[in-house]
């Protein structure tokens, strides 16, 4: 029996997809078998990022609604064995689909693969509802800004009060020398807010749209330090215990100076 | 002369990002208790209308809000008054 | 008919509309529906004749039709002519780049690597069972 595990975030543009994708690829890469799902329906991007577009058929709503069966809509990736694709529907909208729809849908998807990843879309109404519902876990994304940090601490208080327990959090694109000059909250700023579990930090990247545009993930980028942190993350998923990256660049002469004079 | 040290050096406590975890901070706290800057003026305005028939008060110097220390949240009232009124009279 | 005239009112009407473009008149009968407009990410068309859009069909955009399709303009969605099962369906376009397209229970999508970017109108059909995309011109049949 595999897990569900829902990606969210309240607000939009903070990564949601880009993260369901890697993580996604990142543990198939492992060898797992993923169902990536994306529930954005209307705005569905899934496809894109994963570089899947054209060979859509069906959609989860001709799933849930009972034309098709869910095998004949699952996408299978042809570049990571074990990787499979639910798109959503972009003709319709988030009504088409309802919460007891989600849980059955996720029941069954459960039987079929180690990980089911759920990609949410951005808001607190209906879609929302209908990507928790089915969900074992949850991972809340975030940015180091203000909006992005309150709307996960209210999306933080909704899955609690939906017995989504102890999510994890990932902080995105964040930007290690705007944090060194006190220009962007730091991790510790962020943690300190919404005390929650850190599941990773990803640093901000020009590769991660390098990649996007060619419809692949940056998790396969070996040399990226963001491929690096999403590596990371999906080890942690799987239960290891792996250190924070070191985003900082060693050394450095004001870091030096600074020790020398006792500030820091 | 270490003021200007600590600005070079970004330990400023006025660097930006200082000033938006204290927004967040605050934003927070309303958005936990779920109250709305409405629902903290009607509560005021009816703080103000039972009070009244005990006491006279400063209406417009009346401050509600909402304070938070460690993981409580308070709400703190700052009422001036102005003068008792006749404790024979009864509140109507 | 040059795309400067393609009027951008909302209003999909039929086609028996008096003052039609005098070069539409013989793809037009009782059944087609004509699309004044571009076709943008999730809307959708779907009728059981003909249909005809002056306009682009965006990404995300997607006609389902029990005839064939013809896009004055360019075709980057997802169509499907012939729905109904009509295998002599066929798609017309200005520039035709879909998404993926299909032709009664044919599914096609255009090939992996980077082809060449023709600027010239193309028709998608059945030939022998598989869907050949040709050059179109004013007397093929």
């Amino acid at each position: 029996m595999g897990e569900v595990i829902v990606i969210t975030s309240g607000k939009g543009g903070v990564g949601k997809t880009t993260t369901t994708a890697n993580i996604g690829t990142g543990l198939a890469a492992t060898g797992k078998k993923v169902c990536l799902v994306d529930t954005d329906i209307g705005l569905r991007n899934l496809d894109v990022v994963l570089g899947l577009e054209n060979r859509i058929v069906y959609d989860i709503v001709d799933v849930t609604s009972g034309v098709c069966r869910i095998r004949q809509a699952l996408i299978k990736d042809k570049r990571f064995e074990g990787l499979h694709l639910l798109p959503a529907a972009q003709t319709k909208d988030k009504t088409a689909v309802n919460p007891e729809q989600m849980m059955v849908l996720c029941e069954e998807l459960k039987k079929e693969f180690d990980f089911v990843i759920i990609d949410c879309p951005a808001g607190i109404e209906q879609g929302f509802k209908n990507a928790i519902a089915g969900a074992d876990r949850a991972i809340v994304v975030t940015t180091p800004e203000v909006s992005a940090v309150r709307d996960a601490d209210r999306i933080i208080g909704l899955l609690e009060a939906a017995e989504l327990r102890d999510p994890k959090l990932i902080i995105n694109r964040l930007r290690p020398k705007m944090v060194k000059h006190g220009d962007m909250m730091s991790i510790d700023d962020m943690i300190e807010i919404l005390a929650i579990d850190l599941l990773g930090v990803v640093p901000e990247d020009d590769q991660v749209v390098v990649t996007t545009n060619k419809g692949e993930t940056v998790v396969r980028d070996e040399k990226s330090q963001s491929g690096q942190a999403y590596r990371n993350i999906t080890r942690r998923i799987l239960g290891e215990s792996v250190p924070l990256m070191n985003l900082e660049e060693p050394g450095g002469f004001i870091n030096t100076l600074r020790r020398m004079i006792g500030l820091k | 002369m270490l003021d200007f040290l600590s600005r070079v050096f970004g330990r400023d406590s006025s660097s930006s990002k200082n000033v938006a975890k204290e927004r967040l901070r605050l934003v927070l706290v309303h958005d936990r208790a779920n109250v709305s800057p409405e629902l903290l003026s009607s509560l005021k305005n009816d703080l103000i209308k039972v009070i009244s028939n005990y006491m006279e008060i400063d209406e417009k110097a009346l401050e509600v809000s909402l304070d938070s220390s460690e993981n409580q949240v308070a709400l703190v009232a700052n009422i001036p008054v102005k003068r008792m009124k006749r404790a024979n009279k009864s509140p109507a | 008919m040059t795309r400067e005239t393609v009027n951008n009112s909302s209003s999909t009407k039929p086609s028996v509309d008096s003052g039609f473009p005098i070069e539409l008149e013989g793809l037009v009968d009782d059944n087609t529906i004509l699309v004044q407009r571009t076709l943008r990410s999730g809307q959708s068309i779907c009728h059981d004749g003909n249909v005809v859009v002056m306009g682009d069909v965006n990404p995300g955009a997607e006609i389902v039709a029990a005839g064939n399709i013809i896009v004055m303009g360019a075709l980057r969605g997802v169509v499907h002519a012939g729905a109904q099962g009509d295998n002599d369906a066929l798609v017309l376009a200005f520039r035709l780049r879909p998404t993926q397209l299909r032709i009664a229970n044919h599914i096609t999508r255009p090939p992996e690597e980077e082809e060449s970017d023709p600027d010239y109108p193309e028709v998608a059909r059945i030939k022998n069972d598989v869907v050949t995309i040709e050059t179109f011109n004013a007397q093929m049949k």
